[in-house]
């Protein structure tokens, strides 16, 4: 549609921005390995097209090509090269602040008129005659906040004011203007300098059309020859601009150059519009303005006024982006963490519960080999929340079998193993939720003087709050007796529980099965005396009358006691097959995952491999076996089933009610004494019968060897 | 078009691979033969449909192959509806920034600046295909922006390409979008993960009761194929001539 009429101020669309992630990218490269916390200005190039579409406009663009080569990078991003007709560049300068008070204490009409005083200087220079893409130069405002990977950013494109402004005589699409002959010629000799490499990307230059409708396309410095060639002469530029009605930026500071360097008053301008990379002469736009300029404007020295900050919605305020999701690096270990697994559900196992894995809270006693090695399957597992309890320090040869630790662990006498493991899991994945306790474990057959009674006493305690607050706990302690009393406190509360042990060249790694209540002893409470009594008598059994599963000290025949002391060299100091430790440990967590998919929970029946038939359980992780005792030098691995005892040390009702009744100091009295937990559950009964006529102890004395100590 | 080439190249394969044992798969070469023949033919159709390119990537040098690298690009592909007015949160400023915003002093805006008071959001797509070595076929790889260039999140994302969204997806065994470095940008795109592509490439030519073709045909019509599985995933279509020239 044509506009006509006189008086009507000349308005522009203001230019906007894009910014691709990659200059971000790229910036943020170069400022952690170049710039460090310099802040001069950077040089940048812009990108920007003539409008291409008829319903959006172009933007100036910053690519990761727009900021200088950073030599230390490899060049994977391509430098780029001039002549390409969709990247027309144009000069800009950067100026990035280091904190967010220096960038909104930027002069930023000091600095816009700076970079107007430059194109005002390349105008008289006649430098635009050269390079004409100095009419668009732009300034950019930054801090780049790379803690939170956001950036703060504001454009400027300074457009000369002209005073009074120019009016707009006509306006129309460029169809309209020309004939058609004209505009067939027109549109040719426009492809053809979008086409070459020379010019694509040069985005002022003169259309002139002769009386023979023949139209030719020129270079601006070509100004002076084109006066007398033709009847029409349009001066053209490549607009970003999509509007109907109204031309884009880059137009104000040519009107500005045309007027200073050869003073027309009455300009015809061709806005350059494309469609499907063809010149499209409806889109463009062909319109005449009149300029009046002051007598200051002549004078070299006197530099305009200058606008062009951008605005943002229609408000003066800079712009924000936040890039954490691709660029912060935990963001991204996680993520991929997360797909390793997902893709485990989707490709192999759809009934992967990652939710549950996610969010279950696991407590490992004890930070050495198999501590360490839990801790790792855990989290590759998808668990994120491990604490580990240890009271030791990381010792010189620890760092070959446990895992998490390094040669600076051990130096200065040790770190402690429980906040050593903790840096380690964070350094190895960030997002884990790790906590270190250092902390003994206190152990029946290891008396206690009165002095030591108390900090034993508020570490029983501890290791009651600690066992409360978490979902699982593994048992990966050194020696038999330190089991006792987390087993005994689990069996209260019903936590899943799961050791491991290790002997020279063999493993046992069980869960233990429920407590002997399996109603909260809360619950208990609130029920009559005669109903508490029948709940009792579920000593042995699950609620549907199956047997409940033993735990690891149901199958001894003596108590736990001091296995440290009164050894033999050869026996304090034994190892293990170090392959042990990690084989034992990964089917201590794979064990852990199958309880937690098994519909019954820490109730789940045993199941047993047998060797006749692969993967006939019904659950996808396939069995769940109670106990699982490998040996080495077979290559061999059993699955067993273990029912509880009525006499066991730990979890037996005569026990687990005793702590009920008396808490803490039944704890104290069975560190302090070592046949107490014995006369208890009546094993001091049972052997005294025992050795009144022969039996064949082989099978459960192999279980007693077994517990070897490991250094 | 390529068809002469690839005749020469598979005589020699047809000898040895037939269709049925065919795994799926295609080695980087076909693909590049491939992604090549077919970037040349959508552009001498010239449709209403913007252009896919080649482009070239520089060798590594440690690399043991000869040919050139590279991989399909399509971009800056509006994905929005025009008229949906969408509210941008982050590209919101700080509530804080308000008040230190701006001197008003000298005016930013003057009588020549044209105000314009719609600003409803386009968002763009950026599609590239690149082959993978590992599993040895083609991959859909994806990034979607604001006109500002914000990029915009897998769920923003669902919410504008037909199909895409999260409750199709368990459903479709072979889509499932993933976000994982672009190998040559070295920046984290979104893909279409590729591990099912070689078992539903296979259903394609082997599925039906049809004779089976020729496998120099199949791997012919392999990109266009997967395209079109692939595609409808993302919306992205091809035009009924590159079909029909079979």
């Amino acid at each position: 549609m044509a506009k006509e009429g006189s008086g009507s101020i000349l308005q522009f669309a203001p230019f906007q921005s894009s910014v691709d992630e990659g200059f971000w990218h790229r910036f943020s490269s170069l400022k952690l390995n170049k710039f460090g916390i310099d802040d001069s200005p950077i040089a940048i190039s812009g990108f920007f097209a003539p409008c291409s579409h008829p319903q959006v406009s172009n933007h100036l663009t910053l690519l990761a090509e727009s900021l200088p080569s950073d030599s230390n990078e490899e060049s994977s991003i391509p430098a780029f090269s001039r002549g390409n007709r969709n990247r027309c560049s144009v000069p800009g300068i950067l100026y990035n602040t280091n904190t967010m008070e220096s960038f909104h204490g930027l002069d930023k009409q000091g600095l816009l008129r700076a970079e107007a005083k430059k194109i005002w200087e390349d105008v008289h220079s006649g430098k635009v005659l050269e390079d004409s893409s100095v009419l668009s130069r732009f300034l950019l405002i930054s801090f780049a906040d790379l803690k939170k990977w956001s950036f703060h950013y504001w454009f400027a494109f300074p457009a000369l004011v002209l005073d009074p402004p120019a009016t707009l005589v006509d306006l129309r699409p460029a169809s309209q203007w020309f004939t058609l002959e004209e505009a067939e010629s027109v549109s040719a000799a426009c492809n053809e300098w979008r086409n070459s490499s020379v010019t694509a990307d040069v985005p002022f230059f003169l259309v002139s059309v002769g009386s023979d409708s023949r139209a030719a396309v020129r270079h601006l410095k070509d100004w002076e020859t084109c006066q007398y060639d033709g009847q029409k002469l349009l001066f053209a530029f490549y607009d970003p601009c999509h509007l109907p009605n109204n031309p884009g930026w880059p137009l104000r500071n040519y009107l500005a150059f045309i007027c200073a360097r050869w003073n027309l008053k009455t300009v015809h301008f061709l806005c350059y519009r494309e469609n499907r990379g063809f010149a499209d002469l409806s889109l463009s736009l062909v319109g005449e303005a009149l300029i009046t300029i002051s007598q200051g404007w002549r004078e070299h020295q006197c530099v305009p006024n200058a606008v062009g900050w951008e605005l943002n919605k229609g408000r003066k305020v800079p712009r924000c982006i936040n890039l954490a999701k691709s660029m912060d690096p935990t963001r991204l270990a996680i993520s991929a963490a997360d797909l390793n697994l997902k893709l485990m559900r989707w490709r192999a196992l759809p009934s992967l519960n990652l939710d549950i894995l996610f969010s279950i809270k696991c407590l490992l006693l004890g930070a050495g080999t198999l501590g360490c090695q839990v801790a790792r399957m855990l989290m590759a597992w998808g668990v994120r929340r491990i604490t580990l309890v240890d009271n030791g320090r990381v010792a010189m040869s620890n760092p070959l079998r446990q895992s998490l630790y390094t040669l600076d662990d051990c130096l200065n006498g040790g770190d402690f193993k429980a906040t050593a493991a903790v840096r380690s899991l964070q350094r190895i994945f960030p997002a884990v939720v790790a906590e270190g306790v250092v902390m003994a474990i206190p152990m029946p057959g290891h008396p206690v003087s009165s002095q030591e009674e108390n900090s034993v006493l508020e570490d029983c305690r501890r290791l009651n709050d600690l066992i409360g607050s978490h979902d699982v706990i593994f048992l990966l302690t050194d020696t038999r007796e330190s089991r006792w009393l987390p087993t005994l406190l689990c069996a209260n509360t019903n936590k899943i529980t799961i050791t491991a042990a290790l002997g020279f060249d063999s493993f046992l790694v069980m869960r233990h099965g429920p407590g002997p209540f399996n109603s909260t002893p809360d619950l208990k409470a609130e029920m009559p005396n005669s109903l508490s009594a029948v709940m009792d008598n579920l000593a042995l059994t699950n609620t549907d009358g199956k047997q409940r599963l033993g735990c690891y000290f149901c199958n001894d025949v003596v108590a736990p006691t001091d296995s440290t002391s009164n050894r033999t060299l050869d026996q304090q100091c034994t190892v293990t097959r170090p392959g042990l430790a990690p084989i034992a440990s990964a089917l201590a967590v794979e064990l852990l995952v199958g309880i937690l998919h098994h519909p019954h929970g820490i109730f789940a029946e045993a199941e047993i491999a047998k060797s006749n038939n692969g993967g006939s359980s019904e659950l996808p992780l396939g069995i769940l076996p109670h106990q699982i005792r490998g040996s080495l030098p077979h290559f061999q691995q059993m699955t067993l089933v273990g029912n509880s005892s009525n006499s066991c040390t730990a979890c037996c009702s005569t026990v687990v009610s005793e702590y009920r009744k008396r808490g803490m100091q039944f704890i104290l009295q069975a560190i302090n004494h070592p046949t107490y937990l014995e006369d208890l559950t009546g094993l001091t009964e049972l052997m005294r019968s025992a050795n009144t006529f022969q039996l064949d102890w082989d099978d459960e004395m192999e279980d007693a060897d077994d517990e070897c100590i490991e250094l | 078009m390529c068809l002469a080439t690839l005749e020469v190249f598979w005589t020699v394969i047809e000898v040895m691979m037939d269709v049925c044992n065919w795994d799926g798969t295609v080695s980087a070469k076909d693909f590049r033969i491939g992604a090549l023949s077919f970037a040349q033919k959508w552009e001498s159709l010239n449709s209403a449909f913007p252009p896919w390119s080649w482009v070239p990537c520089p060798k590594h040098s440690w690399l043991a192959s000869h040919e050139e690298e590279g991989y399909l690009s399509l971009e800056n592909i509006c994905i929005s509806r025009p008229n949906e007015e969408d509210i941008d949160q982050n590209s919101q400023t700080d509530p804080g920034e308000e008040e230190t915003s701006c001197s008003e002093k000298e005016d930013d805006i003057d009588d020549a600046t044209l105000v314009q008071s719609n600003h409803h959001e386009l968002h763009y797509c950026d599609f590239h295909v690149v082959y993978s070595y590992t599993f040895r076929v083609p991959v859909l790889y994806l990034r979607a922006y604001c006109s500002d260039g914000r990029p915009l999140l897998l769920d923003e994302i669902e919410k504008e390409l037909p199909a895409c969204s999260s409750k199709e997806l368990p459903e479709t065994k072979w889509a499932f979008i993933t976000q994982e470095e672009h190998p040559y940008l070295k920046r984290p795109w979104y893909k279409l993960h590729p591990c099912g592509t070689s078992e539903f490439m296979k259903l394609l030519f082997l599925g039906g009761d049809t004779a089976q073709p020729k496998l120099e045909v199949v791997l012919e019509l392999y990109l266009l194929s997967w395209f079109s599985a692939v595609g409808q995933v993302v919306g992205l279509t091809i035009p009924c001539k590159m079909l029909n020239d079979r």
